[in-house]
């Protein structure tokens, strides 16, 4: 009998140890997002009846449909970038050459920086009187004006890439530095030569990490919100079209952002799901 | 095929030289937009192909203090980042003891669960959020905005403090009890020096989180509470490009120190979050 008041009390003990975190996860996460669901259902600006028309307005004008295209080529194609950046990179700093210490503080440099500081600098960077420009009118033959950079989707691409490559480098890293030297050196003695041990021994064994640190910066280039906001120009990602439905009109299109809202997380999950269900079929164990 | 392989290899075989030239233009790639922005919030009369600019000044960072307001930001930004610090960290303790120290059935599905909001997008439930605080007055008070950050910033304090919690040897807890430690005596003298520095990661990156914090921030500020990303996002709005350059600036130096005491404290992996396996 105290055995049984003992579980009890213990799993009282748990229950409430992780009380906090559940109401967290209830109250700020689970009740807004099915509030946001109730919302998209509504004719807008009403609190009763239910309708499909935010979601069919948004999804049959040619303009929704271009911004969820757009959503889905920004990411992809940073995450893309970000990888080829990435693995190089990792394997670079895994060498340790002098002053890899500094080259490892730059790449968490735009982790800790708030990212409109980013978009800020790298605008000034590229623009018209950007040193890019400079550098390009000085020095390259034949570009009699300036590139234009800012607010192109090449642009805005260069931009994620800027801020969210990190993910994918730091995963790559610790995956590459977690690796077993002696598996290499196993490579080495049958007789590879080192691009082989390269191409056939390390970049298999870190696959994962680097798919694992693309699936981050996907959902980070995915859901990006500060950075299309002030760069973006006339091109707009999903959660700027949310926005952009809250804070232009009057009043305010409450239903039409929860539509849009519901339609993106919706894509971002499916999309990650088929993601790392290719991912771990096409390498096996991860 | 075999084209792209030789040059694959050409590459390759020539890959110390590369290695330089790529670290150098990669060093140049993060460090060239800070470079502009510093030197545009000095700049005076920097119009046309100048590499640099032609005259010095400290206008721009009176402007961005007086007309700015930058002090009365910078106090809200440092009052609800305590805040969210606090809460998400206590969230993270008492999560991580349970999820570290204690038998819990269903405890990876449990866990998945609780971290389930680094996968959504923040814009989707920003927008209930946003709703919910109009309806309980939390819009517009440092509690509220603070609230709403605590949502982003506590998963991370839960992931860093389980790994905290599960790292500590269980062997320790029973010598000094059987020293004659009593339960209280045992968390303040044993329990707390060794999980301090778990704690001080997830205060590092909750902070972090809750600093660059701009979608949740953005739906649920008001006059009071403009935090420094939203003053930036409104500078630029405003189209001053040397005003918001010195805003920025200022923003910048806090965001160096917590780079500088990650470099020091904590493993970086822990900062993205690492997800095992994909």
């Amino acid at each position: 009998m105290t055995d049984f008041w003992r579980t009890r009390k213990s799993v009282l003990t748990t229950l409430l140890l992780l009380f906090p975190a559940l109401a967290c996860f209830f109250g700020l996460f689970l009740y807004p997002m099915l509030l946001t669901v109730v919302l998209s259902f509504r004719p807008e600006g009403q609190e009763v009846g239910w309708t499909l028309a935010n979601y069919t307005q948004f999804l049959t004008d040619p303009d929704g449909r271009w911004v969820i295209l757009l959503t889905f080529i920004l990411a992809l194609g940073s995450t893309a970038l970000s990888v080829l950046l990435s693995v190089p990179l990792s394997l670079l700093l895994r060498a340790k050459l002098s002053g890899h210490r500094w080259y490892r503080l730059f790449v968490l440099v735009p982790l800790v920086i708030p990212g409109l500081i980013g978009a800020l600098g790298l605008l000034l960077f590229w623009g018209p009187r950007g040193w890019f420009n400079l550098f390009l009118l000085r020095f390259v033959p034949f570009v009699s004006r300036p590139v234009p950079v800012n607010y192109t989707m090449h642009g805005l691409i260069l931009c994620y890439v800027w801020l969210y490559f990190p993910y994918t480098c730091v995963t790559t890293l610790s995956a590459l530095e977690s690796l077993d030297p002696g598996i290499e050196e196993a490579g080495a003695v049958s007789g590879a030569d080192s691009w082989q041990v390269l191409r056939h021994v390390v970049l298999p064994l870190i696959m994962p990490g680097i798919l694992a640190g693309s699936v981050l910066t996907f959902m980070a280039a995915f859901g990006a919100f500060s950075v299309p906001l002030i760069a973006g120009g006339n091109y707009r990602p999903l959660p700027v079209e949310v926005y952009k439905q809250i804070s232009i009109p009057i009043p305010a299109h409450w239903s039409a952002a929860s539509a849009i809202a519901i339609i993106m997380g919706v894509l971002q999950v499916v999309f990650l799901a088929l993601y790392m269900r290719l991912a771990r079929r096409t390498h096996g164990t991860s | 095929m075999s084209l792209a392989r030789a040059y694959a290899r050409g590459l390759w075989d020539g890959r110390l030289v590369l290695g330089y030239t790529l670290l150098l233009s990669f060093a140049l790639f993060i460090i060239a937009p800070f470079l502009m922005i510093a030197l545009r919030s000095v700049g005076k009369g920097w119009f046309g192909r100048l590499w640099l600019p032609p005259q010095l000044t400290l206008d721009w960072y009176r402007w961005a203090i007086e007309v700015g307001n930058i002090p009365e930001v910078m106090k809200n930004t440092l009052i609800i980042g305590i805040i969210a610090v606090a809460l998400s960290t206590g969230i993270g303790i008492c999560a991580g003891w349970a999820f570290g120290r204690r038998q819990l059935p269903g405890k990876e599905i449990l866990m998945a669960v609780i971290l389930l909001p680094r996968m959504i997008p923040p814009i989707t439930y920003a927008l209930g959020v946003a709703k919910i605080f109009y309806a309980l007055n939390l819009v517009d008070t440092h509690l509220g905005v603070a609230i709403a950050h605590v949502s982003v910033c506590a998963p991370y304090a839960i992931l860093v403090l389980s790994a905290t919690f599960e790292g500590l040897d269980e062997r320790v807890i029973e010598a000094a009890g059987v020293c004659g430690a009593n339960a209280l005596k045992r968390f303040f003298y044993v329990i707390l020096p060794l999980i301090m520095p778990g704690i001080l990661a997830s205060m590092i990156f909750s902070f972090t989180h809750s600093y660059n914090e701009f979608t949740l921030t953005l739906l649920t500020y008001g006059p009071h509470t403009v935090t420094l990303p939203v003053r930036t996002y409104l500078a630029v709005g405003d189209g001053y490009w040397e005003i918001t350059s010195a805003m920025a600036v200022i923003m910048v130096v806090p965001s160096l120190v917590i780079l500088a005491m990650i470099q020091r404290r904590a493993k970086p992996e822990k900062l993205v979050g690492g997800f095992k396996g994909v």
